[in-house]
């Protein structure tokens, strides 16, 4: 059965709307999380719907609420590793001994299905509000909030799982073997660029204009890393928990100069879900909660085949006065900033608009602040989660680090307290992005 | 006379991610062999040393898949062979004079037929 | 450089077709008066697709930046790694933005800022013709 997908008037995507209406009305609670892998083994217990299935029943269990209690359900169905339309393409044999199978056959394979978890999840009994944010889970967080804030649903599940199956999903397969490109991609696919070109591209109009390198992302990069180590939970720690040098990092192998291989985040298999609710009914929950002070959304602008920077710039200039507006707080408010990182080289746009850690500059300053102490020990923590670049692509490490910290529970946590920090994704001219807070807003 | 073989990890090493067909006897024996062995891969360099050290296996060289040519430079050889599963390893390899052969093709040793034209020579 | 025949549907055939008779054109929404590409049902500004018209641009523009691609998805351009992509700013419309492997300039010698004319190259699979650019000096 479709749901809903959020409706587009939820959105904040412009400024003078004032201060959220729902800010104070909503909080996050349990946290759970899926363990990690980097390529799906075709395993039914290792599939994103069984580790989608795993991070709920982690939330609900972190919350210390009963399943009965949750009446919401929001989730975003789609990875870039490339979700399944073919309703004629059949699930692995044996499938359907394992779980229960809803209409769409790559539903928990391929695609996260919010039928296929309520089959699955028999004790979810009572979920009523049901709806789908697409493409990222960034658009489910402000989905769930607006949901709780306007009374839809009083305790609800925000939930998306990443699958990367076996091989390689886009290079040199599929429509990059084809000697014909058809489809939206015909204007770029022709020209060659990796996922990481775009970025890259802008970046370096980035450090053309304000003077900078990409030899100073170097201690952003192996920074985040660091924090992504701590965090037991991530790919990195549970895999592959080898520290990236700076050396490493500077003699790279160039993917799209100026973006090497490690501005590129790793495709992995895992699930996130996050119990939001009600500040009342969080009171019974055994976290702390963590309120939403304010959501902010940009969408694409661009009238060519890739963005500029002025383009960049402008959309994320928008996000940082839509966010702060709706907030009724400012910059220097931010304890951390833990935005996208799913390239590495678009990091610091999402942190300028923001105007995080600013000293008077508006932009052209990340890279110099990166080359300062950005650690979870220092005055400016950066991406403290560790980001994609830390743990694996999932576009919400950044999301649960927030809610984390701000619960004083983060496997990386900032040293000096957290109070309100910003976390949102995914690229600068499509972003989804909320502010939270430790405390009420007064 | 010496051989050079240099093993890509990831999708052609058993221990890589995801596992290729070339497993560490293979390259246990080739050492033992003569042939100049190491990896050429795009795990941090420090990493492929310490694997080979958890194997046992003295290797001559663990770099960047891009610094093939530094391998080149390093060390004098009669034929050199960069071992790799994607098109990326076989640009790489072919640019700077490396003979390439495919994972799966690999799992034959067939650098084990040099030794036979060693001795041809000989 | 050996690359993809992109294949018309039915909206950007007027674009193809332009292409092959070497003529650049791009969207132009008389309401909002600006042009917009690629292709699109509606303006992407306005949202009226009564005010879409296909109109010729100048096949001038400017480089505003570039990467130099090492690794690309992209079997058929695999060969001639590493190649050059430039992103041009129509003189028509700079925010538009259309891609080049600026053919003739070595890699990573692209004259960031430089002026642009549009050339048209025969993709070989089918023979349709796409726009490329190359520096006036």
């Amino acid at each position: 059965m479709p749901h809903p997908v959020v409706p587009r008037e939820w959105f904040r995507n412009k400024e003078g709307l004032g201060l959220w209406e729902g800010r104070g009305k909503v909080v996050a609670t349990g946290v759970g999380t899926s363990p990690t892998a980097r390529r799906w083994d075709e395993k039914p217990e290792t599939s994103m719907g069984a580790l989608t299935i795993l991070a709920i029943r982690k939330a609900i269990a972190d919350a210390g609420i009963a399943p009965e209690e949750i009446d919401g359900l929001v989730l975003t169905p789609e990875s870039t590793t490339g979700i399944s339309k073919d309703p004629n393409t059949p699930p692995p044999p044996g499938w359907e001994k394992h779980f229960k199978m809803a209409s769409f056959p790559q539903a928990g394979i391929t695609r996260g299905d919010i039928d296929w978890l309520l089959l699955n999840m028999p004790e979810l009994k009572n979920v009523k509000f049901m709806m789908n944010g697409p493409i990222c889970m960034s658009v489910s967080f402000v989905a769930a909030a607006e949901a709780v804030a306007r009374g839809l649903t009083k305790t609800c599940l925000v939930a998306r799982g990443w699958h990367n199956l076996a091989g390689r999903y886009y290079v040199g397969v599929g429509a990059s073997a084809l000697n014909t490109a058809s489809g939206r991609f015909k204007y770029s696919s022709i020209w060659g660029l990796p996922a990481c070109g775009t970025t890259a591209m802008v970046f370096e109009e980035y450090c053309r204009k304000y003077g900078k390198s990409h030899d100073q992302m170097a201690n952003f990069v192996v920074t985040s890393r660091r924090n992504g180590l701590m965090n037991p939970d991530g790919y990195y720690s549970q895999h592959r928990p080898e520290m990236i040098t700076v050396e490493d990092y500077l003699t790279a192998r160039w993917i799209a100069k100026p973006a090497n291989i490690y501005d590129n985040d790793l495709p992995i298999m895992a699930a996130l879900a996050v119990v939001f609710t009600t500040p009342e009914r969080a009171r019974d929950h055994k976290q702390k909660p963590v309120y939403i002070l304010s959501h902010g959304q940009t969408r694409p602008e661009s009238m060519g085949v890739v963005p500029t920077l002025e383009q960049w710039e402008r959309s994320t200039d928008r996000m940082g006065r839509i966010l702060y507006e709706g907030a009724g707080v400012g910059p220097d408010d931010l304890d951390f900033e833990n935005m996208y990182d799913g390239f590495t080289l678009f990091h610091q746009f999402h942190l300028e608009g923001l105007r995080y850690a600013a000293r008077g500059e508006k932009r052209g300053y990340a890279l110099d602040l990166y080359e300062t102490d950005i650690s979870i020990e220092g005055p400016n923590p950066v991406s403290p989660s560790g980001g994609n670049n830390g743990n694996g692509r999932t576009r919400w490490w950044n999301h649960r680090d927030s809610i984390l910290q701000l619960q004083g529970r983060s496997p990386s946590q900032i040293r000096k307290k957290a109070e309100i920090g910003v976390s949102g994704a995914p690229m600068p001219d499509s972003c989804d992005a909320l502010i939270w807070s430790a405390k009420p807003p007064v | 006379m010496a051989f050079l073989i240099s093993f890509d990890i990831d999708g052609t090493m058993e221990f890589g991610d995801p596992p290729g067909g070339v497993t560490v006897e293979m390259v246990r024996r080739a050492k033992e062999l003569g042939f100049i062995v190491g990896s050429c891969s795009d795990r941090f360099p420090s990493w492929q040393k310490q694997v080979w050290d958890s194997h046992g296996i003295p290797v001559d060289f663990w770099v960047a898949k891009h610094m093939l040519p530094d391998v080149k430079a390093r060390f004098q050889a009669e034929r050199y062979v960069h071992i790799g599963d994607r098109d990326i390893d076989r640009q790489l390899a072919e640019q700077v004079g490396f003979h390439f052969w495919w994972d799966y093709e690999a799992v034959a040793e067939p650098w084990l037929a040099w030794l036979a034209w060693l001795d041809d020579q000989r | 450089m050996p690359k993809q025949s992109p294949i018309p549907d039915e909206l950007d055939k007027p674009f193809y077709d332009a292409c092959n008779a070497e003529r650049l054109v791009a969207q132009y929404c008389t309401s909002c008066r600006r042009y917009q590409f690629p292709p699109r049902p509606r303006c992407i500004r306005c949202g009226k697709d009564t005010a879409v018209e296909w109109r010729p641009l100048s096949g001038r523009g400017r480089i505003i930046s570039r990467v130099v691609v090492y690794d690309t998805p992209t079997s058929s351009l695999i060969p001639g790694q590493p190649f050059n992509v430039a992103a041009i700013a129509l003189d028509d419309e700079p925010e538009i933005i259309m891609l080049s492997h600026l053919p003739g300039t070595p890699v990573d010698q692209v004259p960031v800022g430089a002026a642009v004319e549009v050339i048209f190259e025969t993709t070989p699979a089918t023979g349709q013709k796409v726009p490329e650019w190359r520096v006036i000096a």
